[in-house]
């Protein structure tokens, strides 16, 4: 079984958004939607702090707290266990979003313009809000799948392809010979919030 | 800490709408319970105290639901609701209210209805009803704290406090709405003096818990954010002059030296004011606990309220 997952190296990650970017592009997510964020955290007290950048996105869960509270079974795992939303089953309760432990979840109930009302929709727009209505659904609960669509095509998600630092390596967990598995194993990796017991499987490298 | 000022992520996706479902569902629930309580064990006199509690429940119940619909990013789809009732609050909860209000009609349209139903004689069918319509009044009031103490990312409603603070707040603000109907419907004297003591005695029981709850928010790592939103950051106007002065403090002095006629409805339009402001309050606080991850905390700096800048006014076309 492929059970796919990814590893995040923070003492590489230099915070420069490429990743939230290239999300944008490839899933041409509307305004205020980013399944890739970035978070900025702060360690210790001036002059003796440090800061640290935290590309956060959708874990994966294994146990996925998303699906257990959503009221309709919109939210599934597939074969491969990505956790993913049926959009003609989802009612846009937003339970999913107040559960989510990552914050990684969201909802718009329309696509607004990037650009000041008043301003002529451009042919390219058009085709976003298109493809998103197709794809995803104003309304409804959306997220990060590890870009299913460009993997379908034989690529790798976007923000492990954008990501100028290669701080990203995505792979498959069950595979004991992948890179993600050794850099586990090897490396000291760990996950976001263990106790709340999801079983993410989007990994992360120690900063130091 | 400098200039930037950091703020956990703030939810935003249940605010008023919701708080007014909680908040019409403990009325309803809350003075059904009541209503239901004066019918058994108060004597004929406390007839209309029953009746006007009762009738509450489903008008209230139903109104809050419309509020859950109009919340809904997908409303045609809200049949779907009852899917999971195994593992989510939400499946739970819809099939809890639509018992309870199938009890509250049948109690409303046999007994209540101008014309008197069967009900109405039949003391011990009508007390049977009350009770399976309690059962699930109960649920009702309680499941919402359930609902949102299931969220683990926000501590602040992680807490098993949320359901009683809820049914506390239900039940005195159910009791209020009976003493503001009850005006204009007969209900004075012994009864309302009765309430009026009942209800005084409930607000400081509420504010005892709201002040452990808050404790408990603040004394936590993972919920401070919340409690210095709730006390000192956006919600506070709510917070303080809503639910501590309209909700709590108010209403309290006025049913202890105030008693009667305007008075008493001032009090209970006042607390009832207050019960919403305590569920936004709740809601509006909620902010996910910040990320720990090698040694760093995580917490997104506040953002301004529009994520887009303002790119100016557009020439005339």
């Amino acid at each position: 079984m492929t059970r796919y997952g990814m590893v995040i190296d923070l003492k590489r990650c230099y915070g420069c958004y490429s990743c939230v970017m290239a999300c944008k592009q490839a899933n041409r997510t509307p305004p205020g939607v980013f399944w890739s964020r970035v978070l900025r955290g702060e360690m210790g007290v001036y002059p003796n702090s440090v800061r640290q950048a935290l590309p956060v996105l959708c874990n994966q869960c294994a146990e996925p707290d998303c699906m257990k509270v959503c009221p309709t079974g919109a939210t599934y795992q597939t074969d491969e266990g990505i956790v993913r939303v049926d959009k003609n089953k989802c009612i846009g309760c937003k339970y999913c979003m107040m559960a989510c432990p990552y914050g990684a979840r969201y909802s718009v109930p329309e696509y607004k313009s990037y650009f000041p009302e008043g301003l002529p929709v451009s042919d390219y727009e058009k085709h976003c809000m298109q493809v998103w209505e197709e794809k995803r659904g104003c309304g409804v609960a959306t997220k990060c799948d590890f870009c299913i669509d460009r993997r379908a095509e034989g690529r790798e998600p976007a923000c492990n392809q954008a990501c100028p630092a290669k701080a990203r390596v995505f792979g498959d967990l069950d595979d004991p010979e992948s890179e993600v598995s050794y850099l586990i194993k090897t490396k000291r990796g760990f996950v976001l919030r263990p106790e709340v017991g999801t079983e993410p499987k989007v990994y992360y490298l120690p900063p130091r | 800490m400098g200039s930037v000022k950091l703020e956990g992520q703030v939810q935003v996706e249940w605010r008023w709408l919701i708080a007014a479902y909680l908040f019409l569902a403990g009325v309803g629930g809350g003075a059904y319970l009541v209503g239901v309580i004066a019918d058994l064990s108060g004597g004929p006199d406390w007839m209309a105290v029953s009746k006007i509690g009762v009738f509450l429940g489903l008008p209230c119940v139903l109104i809050g639901t419309l509020f859950l619909l109009a919340d809904l990013g997908r409303p045609t789809n809200a049949w779907r609701v009852w899917m999971k009732p195994g593992t989510s609050w939400i499946s739970r909860g819809t099939i809890i209210i639509v018992l309870f209000m199938i009890f509250a009609a049948i109690q409303t349209a046999l007994w209540i209805w101008p014309f008197a139903g069967p009900l109405a004689d039949n003391e011990s069918a009508r007390h049977l009803i009350g009770v399976l319509g309690a059962v699930f009044a109960f649920p009702t009031v309680v499941y919402t704290g359930l609902l949102l103490g299931y969220s683990q990312p926000i501590a602040l409603w992680n807490t098993a406090l949320l359901p009683v603070l809820f049914f506390v707040s239900a039940v005195s603000t159910g009791i209020m709405a009976i003493m503001l109907i009850g005006r204009s419907q007969g209900v004075e004297g012994t009864q309302l003096a009765l309430l009026t003591v009942i209800d005084a005695v409930i607000l400081v029981f509420e504010m005892f818990v709201l002040i452990v709850f808050l404790y408990n928010a603040y004394r936590t790592v993972e919920s401070r954010f919340s409690a210095k939103r709730i006390l000192a950051g956006a919600v506070a106007p709510a917070f303080w002059l809503g639910v501590i002065a309209c909700g709590l403090a108010i209403p309290f002095f006025l049913e202890l030296f105030g008693g009667e006629g305007i008075v008493a409805s001032l009090a209970a339009l006042l607390g009832l004011f207050g019960g919403l402001c305590l569920r936004y309050s709740v809601l509006a606080g909620g902010t996910l606990s910040p990320i720990m991850a090698g040694g760093y905390e995580f917490a997104r700096v506040a953002r301004p309220k529009d994520p887009m800048p303002a790119m100016g006014k557009l020439p005339p076309s």
